[in-house]
């Protein structure tokens, strides 16, 4: 049978007293907790407004925020397209209009004109009148 | 018991809202001592006991239980006190060579327990930690082996074999003593 399951004897009594549990010192619990302080301070974060996103409410908040300003700012867009495309055709009807117009003017000017035009005067008769007789 | 194969019941959260403060002056004993007797040298082994609770704090999140910090704790000191040792590599005291005391001891006898402290620390790296997980931690050898992932029969050769060798260097102290 194993000696170490066996009832304790003297020399296991002996070796538990010598072997027991010491007090550890005074300064080392201060120690550790002091290093773990230093290390938290060393890793906080140099931005410490970026902190506020580590709350869920106020990320979602923000991504909400941000989708919104993303999707309304499409639609602007869109409708400032169309805006565009509205007017250009708007400024190609007028512009054919004017051209329209323009020819129209020029006819109708040149229609005056050979109206007011002076008309070639009409030739002296210079054939002798024949006589009656 | 392998702290690796604990059952769910004991996954509970022992230590949800357990204060780091708390812990460590919980164990601060535990682990002081056993670096303590590894090393024979108390400033070692405050400073090593220091890295052991340096290194748990990262890794506290990942523990689930206050077994899985004892459990831990006693596997990375003691990994640690063979790794401070192998580094270090201080003039060791064979056990052959140990001087003898010069009184009679007993069990409550505070030169009996430093002699037997000095065996122990003449030990080799591996049954000197069983030797003190063994009697400082009343721990079994089946705890033993799993903290120092050795096999079982090879924790208990080891205790054996240290026994047998303090037993008979004890008794011819105490012979000597009592000559």
């Amino acid at each position: 049978m194993n000696p170490i399951d066996q009832n304790p004897n003297p020399i296991e009594n002996a070796l538990k007293e010598a072997l027991r549990r010491e007090d550890a010192p005074e300064t080392l619990a201060a120690k550790v907790l002091m290093h773990v302080a230093q290390k938290s301070a060393e890793s906080q974060p140099q931005h410490s407004w970026l902190a506020i996103f580590s709350r869920p409410a106020l990320r979602w908040a923000a991504f909400a925020g941000v989708s919104t300003c993303l999707t309304l700012g499409g639609i602007h867009y869109r409708h400032l397209q169309r805006e565009r495309v509205q007017g250009e055709a708007a400024k190609q009807q007028l512009m054919l209009a004017l051209r329209i117009a323009g020819s129209k003017l020029h006819m109708a000017k040149e229609k005056v004109n050979d109206i007011n035009a002076p008309r070639p005067e009409s030739q002296p008769d210079n054939r002798i009148p024949r006589s009656r007789s | 018991m392998a702290m690796a194969a604990l059952p769910a019941a004991d996954h509970a959260p022992a230590i949800a809202g357990t204060d780091f403060a708390d812990i460590v002056r919980r164990y601060q004993s535990m682990v002081f001592s056993i670096a303590r007797h590894f090393l024979g040298d108390p400033s070692s082994a405050e400073e090593l006991a220091q890295d052991v609770f340096l290194q748990l704090h990262s890794v506290l999140d990942d523990l689930e239980s206050e077994e899985h910090i004892k459990f831990w704790l006693r596997k990375v000191t003691a990994h640690r006190c063979i790794d401070h040792r192998r580094r270090r590599r201080p003039p060791q005291i064979s056990l052959e060579d140990a001087p003898e005391p010069s009184t009679r001891g007993n069990s409550g006898d505070p030169l009996l327990a430093r002699r037997l402290r000095q065996y122990v620390t003449s030990l080799p790296e591996k049954p000197r930690l069983e030797m003190i997980l063994r009697y400082q931690e009343d721990m079994l050898p089946e705890d033993i082996a799993d903290v120092l992932s050795m096999p079982v029969a090879t924790v208990k050769s080891h205790l054996q074999r240290s026994l047998a060798m303090l037993r008979v260097k004890v008794t011819r102290t105490i012979g000597e003593v009592t000559r």
